[in-house]
């Protein structure tokens, strides 16, 4: 509980720090960090606790954009837009979730893809959503008389939403709900005769790891102003896999610290392959190279990802003797 | 009647080419339990090798040839990287070959461009009852139904075939009558990067490929796969010429944008009503 705690404050700590003191350009990249953050939590709860590998994960971060894009286009108060997109990407899962989550390991997995792709083709058709060529011009948010026009508040925004995450999340795992999640991605069928409704659980947390990914969606919507399913490729749905895996699928600090340690080092190589002298497409051969590797490497030689090297050590430092889970 | 007869004719093409990336799923998959999302990059590698090799004055066969068995070279490395460790979980195995695959991107970029390469096939077309059917088609469906032929007697007829059989259906046994069931994974992925490169080198023909076209590939040859229970590559053949002809005519008479959504929708249904119908005591396998 206090090892949790101090967690907490050390986020908090970090999270005003940054967007105090951040310039223009610090702040865009935790913007970055705070929305992927977002729904790497949601993922590696899923994936990790529950058992369930979904490759579509964008595609309710392309809900919930599209909900408050098109929301506030049609003339809705932004606040309605923010409030209605995890929303609708949680209602979104659930109608999914339920003829989907009957499956399971790779065809699960093949599914969630599939509706990625899906929903990125009806996307590209609709009127409403400006089609393929995309939705522009979101007006920015604006809550009672304050305008979020600027970097800064937005990452102030961000931060409280990751905030928000990151307590839900903790207050699921150590729940008896998210108990019963630990137990269902062992066996279902142990789990179910023990009492759990293991249906209900697990439709349940894929609708919140889609409702996280739509909040972290309709904020991107209105911090960035400009929609288009190229906007949320298949790879987008593979990048929040890759950053729990590597932070250590199941915790939040996992989640936290993988969107952290890919966002930053994309970030330093890209920074290392637009200088002068490389070719043009540097950026993007080092970046795909920087996930595969990663990735690759978290899940051989890593399986408890970064935080599983991390956490032991806090727990040292502030002399806890029983391993915690879920801080 | 005539547009139905090309719409079909189009479909048998492009299943025949599902059908090779699916059969290559199908024997990774029966060996190591392992769904190999690499298995479209696989033909993209190959053909962009191909158009290279064409390029720098190689005649038509031999480069093919030459793509194909770098594709299984390729095969080989993706099995080192998804079961060469001992005691990686068929999960773990999955990501890895996600990894890979995305390794490969940017080996094709850095060695190709981004730029969607393409190169020419067999020319001209059979003209019949005013029907038109290009040549590469009659190349693609003649040369996968030879493969498929060869992969039948090699499954039936080869210590090796039969060997990998084996360890498909119960790796344990296998051990104990002398197989090494790693070897064996690895030659199952070797094959199905030779399968995954001649589905690449057979289409490029039909249009441009670029690095990330891997993605609807392996979309297509697992949804076809999965058609078929992912039991046999026979089976594959079978459900890629059905999701080839669906796609085709949807795309004929609905519209071209529609259809592989159409044909995931279609897919994810069988794979559900399928789910919905397994008892759930032996759920917990697959």
């Amino acid at each position: 509980m206090r090892t949790e705690l101090y967690a907490l404050l050390a986020l908090l700590l970090g999270m005003v720090c940054l967007t105090g003191l951040g310039d223009e350009s610090v702040l865009s990249l935790y913007v970055l960090f705070a929305l992927a953050a977002i729904v790497t939590v949601g993922v590696s709860l899923l994936m990790g606790q529950a058992g369930q590998v979904s490759l579509g994960q964008g595609a309710f971060y392309a809900c919930g954009a599209y909900t408050a894009g098109v929301l506030t286009t049609q003339g809705a108060p932004g606040l309605v837009g923010l409030l209605a997109a995890p929303l609708a990407a949680a209602a979104l899962a659930i109608v999914i979730g339920i003829p989907l989550l009957l499956l399971r390991g790779h065809h699960l997995a093949f599914a969630t893809l599939a509706a990625h792709l899906i929903f990125l083709s009806v996307v590209g058709e609709m009127t409403i959503t400006g089609g393929d060529v995309g939705l522009q011009g979101i007006p920015r948010l604006r809550v009672g008389g304050f305008a979020f026009d600027s970097v800064r508040s937005y990452a102030y925004l961000s931060s409280l939403a990751l905030l928000a995450v990151v307590i839900i999340a903790r207050n699921i795992l150590v729940s008896r709900p998210g108990r019963g999640l630990r137990a269902l991605s062992t066996s279902e069928i142990a789990a179910a005769s023990s009492g759990i409704p293991v249906a209900l659980y697990k439709l349940a947390v894929f609708a919140l790891s889609a409702a996280f990914a739509g909040l972290a969606g309709g904020i991107y919507a209105f911090y960035m102003g400009y929609l288009a399913p190229g906007s949320f490729p298949v790879l987008l749905s593979i990048e929040y896999l890759v950053m729990a895996a590597i932070g250590g699928l199941g915790t939040i600090a996992g989640g936290l610290i993988g969107s952290a340690v890919v966002l930053l080092l994309v970030h330093a190589l890209s920074r290392l392959a637009t200088m002068s002298g490389m070719p043009q497409t540097a950026p993007v051969i080092l970046s795909y190279a920087v996930y595969a590797i990663l990735l690759v490497a978290a899940v051989l030689f890593l399986p408890g990802g970064i935080s599983s090297v991390i956490t032991p050590a806090w727990e040292r430092i502030f002399r806890r003797t029983r391993p915690g889970r879920g801080t | 009647m005539s547009a139905f007869l090309s719409y079909v004719l189009h479909g048998i093409a492009t299943g025949s080419s599902f059908a090779l990336v699916a059969s290559g799923l199908v024997i990774i998959y029966r060996v190591t339990r392992v769904v190999n999302l690499a298995q479209g990059t696989f033909a993209v590698f190959a053909a962009f090798m191909a158009a290279t090799l064409l390029g720098a004055g190689l005649p038509h066969g031999a480069a093919e040839i030459l793509a194909v068995l770098v594709a299984a070279i390729l095969g080989l490395l993706a099995g080192v990287v998804a079961v060469g460790k001992r005691g990686t979980s068929p999960q773990a195995s999955l990501i890895a070959t996600l990894g890979f695959a995305i390794f490969c991107y940017a080996l094709e970029i850095l060695i190709w461009g981004d730029q969607p390469q393409s190169f020419p096939g067999l020319a001209g077309s059979f003209e019949y009852l005013e029907l038109e059917f290009p040549k590469q088609y009659a190349v693609i469906v003649v040369v996968t139904l030879v493969v498929f032929a060869l992969l039948e007697a090699f499954f039936e007829w080869t210590y090796v075939g039969k060997a990998l059989t084996a360890c498909a259906s119960n790796p344990y046994a296998a051990t104990l009558v002398g197989i090494g069931v790693v070897r064996m994974s690895l030659l199952g992925f070797m094959l199905g990067g030779a399968l995954g490169g001649i589905a690449g080198v057979l289409i490029a023909p039909l249009s441009p490929m670029s690095y990330d076209s891997d993605l609807s590939l392996f979309v297509n040859g697992f949804a076809s796969a999965i058609l078929a229970g992912l039991k046999r590559p026979v089976f594959a053949l079978a459900g890629g010429l059905v999701l080839g002809i669906v796609e085709a005519l949807i795309a004929g008479y609905a519209k071209a944008s529609y259809q592989s959504a159409l044909a995931l929708l279609l897919t994810l249904a069988i794979l559900v009503v399928q789910a919905a119908r397994r008892p759930a005591l032996q759920g917990s396998e697959e």
